[in-house]
């Protein structure tokens, strides 16, 4: 079975989900070709194993993300099965090359196999359906779901161009005023409670948070002494919360944070009482001081691929 | 998990998909604006303005009244309104039972085409705010003894007395004062700025403190011929106002109680002691269980009594049934559910003391406990049992 | 001007989603409300209904209960509302086939539809839709305005945001605004009852529905977590993050 990856452009080269997608690929076929819209990064990605061709799909429309535009361009050079990555890029530009080429996409595979078998999570994450999808279906795959394929390939490298139009075209760009998410739309929230002694220790959450694209979040205790807004305030008598991710950094864990937050899928506590309630309702748990254990925190999630 | 109303029996599935609707833009609006305010607007002792705005902007305000811009629901609808309100404060519920049920209502029925034209729309949107004024310092339960007097002079009248225990009254742009005028009550509209009328509020309540309960004064107050309400006379006036706002209190305490229970279970269920949570406890189950079978028939209590009001088939002693046996239940609810949340129950971060201290207002005003059970008593044996006369 | 909304009908997703032999037991969820990134859209097309006089038309696809969701719509102010109905499951082709058509009967100019409905979570259908209707799409889109034929919309990008301009009709798919969105009042919910809506089957818009090589085989709960794992010290800060990559797949 024939294979086409289309790999989304990225500025620092080749998108770091491709190898991804190409061990995805050897699953499911034989070697796959890759189509790098703009081109960036075909060399490296000729030297991931089991990669069997690479082209570097030129035109002025890769300047701007047009999925229609691009999925007109590189739908002619589709063969097989598709795969992308779900990104908000692959998401729009994938069900666009599907519905373009007559055929069904499927979203956000967390798993692939031979069959082809898919898993993906629906229902915001509380349930898990599984799926067989034909041979020439367009499938996104989550990224860091699967393992990257290894390096050692020497694919080939072709030139393709592409004369297609933009319909959309950019009037100006403009800058996010550095707005950090609020608890209730984040999807991994950090959030801070008395043990953290100061307010001014917030500022260390949050440059967590900024890593992870996370919100901060805040118990009642510190809201009500230290003067935070009542936005940021996780529990009874604030916000309750359902993220992928509950970070909670010297929180205790009183049954009234609780109510707001122990709907999260994971949580991971960080307090130096081993008898803080917290632990009672965390997957993960880190009995130390947030003094010590947040750097290390941060430190490993910076160096995360 | 959102709030989940206890149903057990289905009861919502008897309304209509309108009902349904108005239902769920109601609970929502709690949701979003009552919830996360109420705890503070209750600490500060205050109604908030949006609020008003809010619920004029809804459309629900004077629910079954139709015409002049009122909303001509069913009392289906009036009712579910009214238990959709209370379960996020019964101060809510107060200012819309006062406006509607007791302010606009007198003029909608008893009022002139003028009266009707000049104050029902304002006050359906919201813009302006109506009080009742029937209650004395010294009149209760004795309405009829009422010593506010009206006198004709030329033009005017000339209103003399106070009322207490009137709920809107600092903020309302009208008051709705039944006085009598040569022996005869008769109910009169004042205005904020009418000469020799004032409006303090009452402070240091226990309950319903979001909410403005106020005096009205009347020192030689003067008010045009045109604001008697020509339609009535006699006790018929306030009462038939009563009647209707006592049936929406019957469905509001469903909703107080609604909020005690879920609060409760969700308490209940997370509360840990001996390693498990204190669900797991048949004394708990037990009070959880009682709630549920209260709640329950108090629901079909009110449902039925919407039917009847709205077929037209109804007397005011089904009314009284209604709201005596509902908002008893309902304090006893609350008081059980506080139980439930042990020491936390006392803190604002739960609802559950702050409807127990409202219902002991509900439980007194538009008729107390007391009231309603001697009503009751007379219709079944027809012996009045209210006075030491005969 | 004429605006198609496209409005799912989800569980609210607030409420518990309960499985039984291998698919969602619909008859256990509590409460159905339209997804919520459609909300968005919708406000969106109300606001070019009052700020340009354009007809709202909302269009649903699915079975019976989904009408709840269009006379949601109309208690705000949609103007049409049509309802593809349709019982079953189906590949993203034959839905977005059905759709695009339903699109093209109501000739509407443009289409609004959430960035991705709240059950399937997928964010297909915007995209899928504007290329059967030979439509640009442009997604995560915050607001959109009408300018002389033209419309400018405001999408996020990954650095930020962008404002672009599109010539002539298009697809334009929402992510949550900064607007807030209107709540119907007791006259919207009243004028509702009012607007008739055109029920029609796939077949009536000459789609069918084969399921164009997806097949559903079952649903199921995602797999228990692992009872909590507790870490002594700081240092094991690092393989705790190893293991929210890695295990819960969460960063």
């Amino acid at each position: 079975m024939s294979v086409t990856i289309v790999s989304e452009p990225h500025e620092e080269g080749m998108h770091p989900t491709l190898p991804q997608l190409v061990r995805a690929a050897s699953v499911i076929g034989e070697s796959c070709t890759v189509i790098i819209p703009g081109g960036n990064g075909a060399d490296e990605a000729s030297k991931i194993q089991g990669v069997g061709k690479v082209i570097k799909l030129n035109g002025a429309c890769f300047s701007v993300f047009d999925s229609s535009t691009w999925s007109a361009a590189i739908s002619g050079l589709v063969d097989g099965t598709v795969l992308m990555a779900t990104t908000p890029v692959g998401r729009e530009l994938s069900a666009s090359i599907a519905a373009g080429l007559g055929r069904s996409v499927v979203q956000d595979v967390t798993s692939i196999a031979p069959g082809i078998k898919v898993e993906r999570p629906a229902y915001s994450g509380k349930a898990v359906e599984s799926i067989s999808v034909s041979g020439d279906a367009v499938i996104t795959i989550r990224p860091n779901a699967i393992e990257s394929a290894e390096s050692g390939g020497s694919a080939d490298v072709s030139t393709v161009d592409s004369g297609e139009d933009l319909r959309i075209a950019v009037l100006e760009a403009i800058a996010k005023a550095g707005e950090r998410l609020d608890v209730s739309e984040a999807d991994i929230i950090i959030s801070g409670g008395r043990g953290l002694g100061d307010r001014s220790n917030f500022e260390k959450l949050e440059s967590v948070a900024d890593s992870l694209g996370a919100a901060v979040g805040a118990s009642r205790a510190v809201v009500d002494e230290w003067g935070l807004p009542h936005s940021m305030q996780v529990g009874q008598t604030g916000k309750t919360v359902t993220p992928s991710l509950y970070i909670a950094v010297g929180i205790s864990g009183a049954i009234q944070h609780l109510a707001g937050m122990r709907s999260s899928r994971y949580i991971l506590a960080i307090n130096k009482d081993p008898e803080a309630p917290i632990f009672g309702v965390a997957d993960y748990g880190i009995v130390a001081q947030w003094e010590d254990a947040l750097p290390i925190l941060h430190e490993a999630i910076k160096s995360l691929p | 998990m959102g709030y989940e109303a206890l149903d057990f029996y289905d009861v919502d599935s008897l309304l209509t998909d309108e009902e349904r609707m108005i239902r769920d833009v109601v609970r929502d609006w709690v949701d979003e604006s009552v919830i996360p305010k109420i705890e503070n607007a209750c600490r500060e002792g205050v109604f908030l303005d949006e609020w008003r705005q809010e619920l004029g902007g809804m459309g629900i305000l004077g629910a079954p009244l139709k015409g002049y811009g009122c909303p001509g629901l069913s009392y289906t609808a009036y009712g579910v309104i009214c238990r959709e309100l209370e379960r996020g404060d019964s101060g809510i519920r107060s200012f819309a039972s006062v406006q509607g049920s007791l302010a606009m209502y007198p003029i909608w029925d008893f009022g002139s085409e003028e009266q009707k034209e000049k104050y029902l729309p304002g006050m359906a949107s919201g813009e302006l705010i109506g009080c009742f004024g029937l209650t004395e310092p010294d009149y209760g339960s004795n309405p009829g003894d009422m010593v506010t007097k009206a006198e004709e002079d030329d033009d005017h009248y000339i209103l003399n007395g106070a009322k207490m225990w009137i709920t809107n009254g600092t903020i309302a742009d009208l008051a709705v004062v039944w006085a009598k005028l040569d022996g005869v009550i008769r109910g009169f509209i004042v205005e904020k700025g009418d000469e020799g009328f004032s409006a303090p509020e009452m402070k240091g309540k226990h309950s319903l403190k979001a909410s403005v309960t106020s005096e009205l004064v009347f020192q030689d107050c003067k008010i045009p011929k045109d604001r008697i309400l020509p339609g009535v006379k006699g006790l018929r006036g306030p009462f038939s106002c009563l009647n209707n706002a006592r049936y929406g209190i019957s469905w509001g305490a469903v909703g107080a109680a609604q909020s005690c229970f879920d609060s409760a279970r969700s308490y209940a269920m997370s509360r840990i002691q001996f390693d498990h949570p204190i669900a797991a406890y048949q004394l708990v189950q037990n009070k959880l269980a009682w709630m549920l079978r209260e709640i329950t028939k108090a629901q079909l209590l009110a449902y039925h009594l919407g039917v009847k009001k709205d077929s037209g088939e109804w007397v005011p002693e089904h009314i009284s049934l209604a709201k005596m046996n509902n908002v008893d239940i309902a304090l006893e609810i609350a008081r059980v559910a506080r139980d439930i949340h042990g020491a936390n129950g006392i803190l604002d971060e739960y609802p559950v003391m702050r409807h127990m201290a409202n219902l002991e207002s509900v439980k007194t005003y538009e008729g107390t406990h007391d009231i309603h059970n001697l009503i009751l008593g007379r219709h079944i044996t027809g012996i009045q049992a209210f006075t030491r006369e005969a | 001007m004429k605006v198609a909304v496209l409005i799912k009908q989800v569980p609210d997703t607030t409420a518990r989603i309960s499985i039984a032999g291998g698919s969602v037991d619909e008859g256990s969820i509590s409460k159905w409300t339209i997804s919520p990134y459609d909300e968005y859209a919708l406000e969106a097309a109300l606001k070019l209904q009052s700020e340009s006089g354009a007809k709202v038309v909302a269009i649903t696809l699915g079975p019976q209960r989904s009408s709840k969701s269009l006379i949601d719509a109309a208690a705000v102010g949609a103007d049409e509302l049509i309802h593809v109905l349709y019982e079953g499951a189906s590949g993203s082709l034959s839905l977005q086939g059905a759709l695009a058509a339903a699109v093209r009967k109501s000739e509407a100019d443009i289409v609004l539809a959430g960035k991705q409905a709240a059950d399937t979570n997928s964010g297909s259908t915007a995209p899928g839709v504007a290329q059967m209707l030979g439509l640009p799409c442009v997604g995560l889109v915050s607001e959109v305005k009408a300018v002389d034929g033209n419309f400018v919309a405001t999408r996020s990008t990954s650095s930020g945001m962008e404002r672009v301009s599109v010539n002539g009709p298009c697809v334009f798919a929402f992510d949550k605004g900064d607007e807030e969105l209107r709540r119907p009042n007791v006259r919207g919910i009243m004028m509702a009852k009012k607007k008739p809506i055109e029920s029609l089957s796939p077949a009536d818009l000459g789609v069918s529905m084969e399921d164009g090589g997806v097949n559903v085989e079952s649903v199921g709960y995602p797999p228990e977590k692992p009872a909590g794992q507790t870490f002594q010290g700081a240092a094991s800060a690092s393989e705790v993050v190893t293991k929210l990559r890695e295990e819960a797949n969460v960063i």
